[in-house]
């Protein structure tokens, strides 16, 4: 009993830093209908500019974490400006946009490469401490539960924003028509901007996470591969589907790992993907399309 | 008021405006009428920056109108586009808020939102139902409301009457009537040429990009050739 509850615990944790992933795609495809494939790459950076903030600049763990999710919020907007938004201009079709993010991805993954900073695997040092908390016979790690508590509270804070405040509003009503959204005085330029830059703090969020959990290396950012299953599970462009397919992703494969083999993990989430393609393609709660004449 | 100076507009090789030119004066109801695909559409698109043109000038209230969506409403234009295009994820009071999008005075978008309340007291009493769950005809009410909710001196009213029950149309077009009672100016595109025209005070005849007619919408209305083309009468 006591397996099984961690097991849970652990894929609450895991789940949640692939929801803050999700949620990242999911934004921008509500908007632009594209998978944003250079995520990925924006997450890797983050790991990295939270490493390398807490290392050779020796800041704080608080200091590192914003410095890393301002600092891909900024990233974010940079790529959509340089690699999408010409596109926009020209009304280009849907596959030149998610070209341009594969060459963003591979560009961001091989400069980390190519530069001083190399191929090697780093460990970030340890910041919440070994101990786990014992909570009624069950080990919680203390990372897992700071994964989870960072991972919900940015949640909260971008639901927050969506729901409740003006700017939110204008995302909600651009995802549904953009034309009709700029029809009513939307600035829908800056509305794409502001998208990426929220799923830009999201990704560099969650690339100290996973950096902690796991390492820091260049090719980190495949792990979204992962949330974009879980976008697509829960339907892509419906932010409480990123987040619930996020969960189920991430607890259906710690129990995968627990219960049976750690190698059928990565299989189970594919094999999960191509289900729901075939069954139910819009996910749990795709975006809503019906509209009257 | 609005004035349209030999507009061209190419839409993906199409050659959809043809120097279309128009006049539109303060506290009038200007029509546009034409069959469909004749450009009614993109000329109402491109005066609120949708559509860039290749050529030509649009002047309201003597200035050049910006080319860019959101300065056009700022301007005092704000269109209820064909089709309503209301957000169906968003509920009755947020549509309408999305309507005064660029406001920030909070006693006028009170004071505007129980105006449009009292010509469509319908919105209100589905004031928090997602937009997506109302009939056509309610539908095309919020569109109107959302598009008074930036308080423009202007309205484009893009074919109100698509698409509803013919005691729907009556209604629609006694509140667009009811609009300009409010000091609105409006200009309408519509393919229903006999309402269009009935409620007029000036109107257009485009054909192919072309302007075709002009002069006033009772002339118009008596108008031999027109009432064969677009009102079905034979004589």
């Amino acid at each position: 009993m006591s397996g099984f509850l961690q097991q849970l615990i652990n894929g609450l944790s895991i789940g949640s830093v692939y929801a803050l992933m999700a949620v990242g795609y999911s934004l921008v495809y509500s908007i632009m209908n594209f998978s944003n494939f250079a995520h990925g790459g924006v997450i890797m950076i983050g790991s990295y500019i939270g490493f390398f903030a807490m290392t050779a600049f020796k800041m704080p763990f608080a200091t590192a974490f914003c410095t890393a999710a301002l600092g891909t919020g900024l990233l974010a907007v940079l790529i959509e400006r340089i690699a999408y938004s010409p596109l926009r201009k020209r009304n280009a079709p849907f596959l030149y946009f998610i070209i341009s993010a594969m060459g963003v991805s591979i560009f961001l993954e091989n400069i980390i490469i190519a530069s001083p900073i190399g191929p090697t695997f780093r460990t970030y040092p340890r910041v919440f401490g070994a101990e786990p908390f014992v909570v009624a016979g069950v080990n919680i790690g203390r990372l897992d539960v700071m994964m989870f508590v960072i991972s919900t509270l940015s949640l909260i804070i971008l639901v927050f924003i969506i729901e409740k405040t003006r700017t939110g509003m204008g995302i909600r009503a651009s995802a549904y028509n953009l034309r009709a959204s700029a029809l009513m005085g939307v600035n829908t330029d800056r509305i794409i901007l502001i998208v990426f830059g929220l799923g830009g703090l999201l990704a560099g969020i969650a690339g100290v996470l996973f950096g902690m959990k796991y390492t820091v290396y260049p090719q980190i950012g495949n792990i979204t591969l992962k949330s974009f299953i879980a976008a697509v599970f829960g339907g892509l462009g419906s932010l409480p589907g990123a987040v619930i397919g996020s969960i189920l992703l991430g607890i259906i494969e710690t129990f995968t790992s627990g219960y049976l083999s750690s190698q059928f993990r990565d299989l189970i989430a594919f094999v999960l993907l191509i289900f729901i393609l075939v069954v139910r393609p819009r996910g749990l709660m795709g975006k809503i399309t019906e509209e009257k004449a | 008021m609005l004035r349209v100076e030999n507009l061209n507009v190419f839409y993906g090789g199409i050659h959809a405006l043809k120097g279309v030119s128009i006049d539109v004066q303060e506290g009038q109801i200007v029509s546009i009428i034409g069959s469909n695909g004749a450009g009614k559409s993109t000329l109402l698109n491109t005066i609120s920056g949708i559509v860039k043109p290749k050529e030509g000038r649009i002047e309201y209230r003597g200035k050049e109108l910006p080319r860019v969506p959101h300065r056009v409403v700022k301007a005092g234009i704000s269109q209820v586009p064909e089709g309503r295009l209301v957000f169906a994820n968003l509920t009755v009071k947020e549509n309408l808020m999305m309507g005064a999008y660029l406001r920030r005075d909070k006693k006028g978008i009170e004071r505007d939102l129980r105006s449009v309340f009292r010509l469509f007291p319908r919105l209100e009493e589905r004031i928090n139902q997602m937009a997506g769950t109302l009939s056509g005809g309610e539908q095309q009410m919020l569109a109107m409301g959302r598009g008074l909710m930036s308080s423009p001196d202007l309205i484009l009213l893009d074919e109100p009457s698509l698409g509803l029950a013919p005691l729907l149309v009556k209604t629609i077009f006694e509140i667009i009537e009811d609009i300009k009672r409010m000091n609105k100016t409006i200009l309408l595109v519509e393919q229903n040429a006999y309402k269009a025209l009935s409620v007029a005070d000036k109107a257009y005849v485009l054909e192919q990009g072309r302007i075709t007619r002009e002069g006033s919408a009772r002339d118009l209305l008596r108008d031999k050739t027109i009432q064969e083309a677009y009102l079905g009468k034979v004589q």
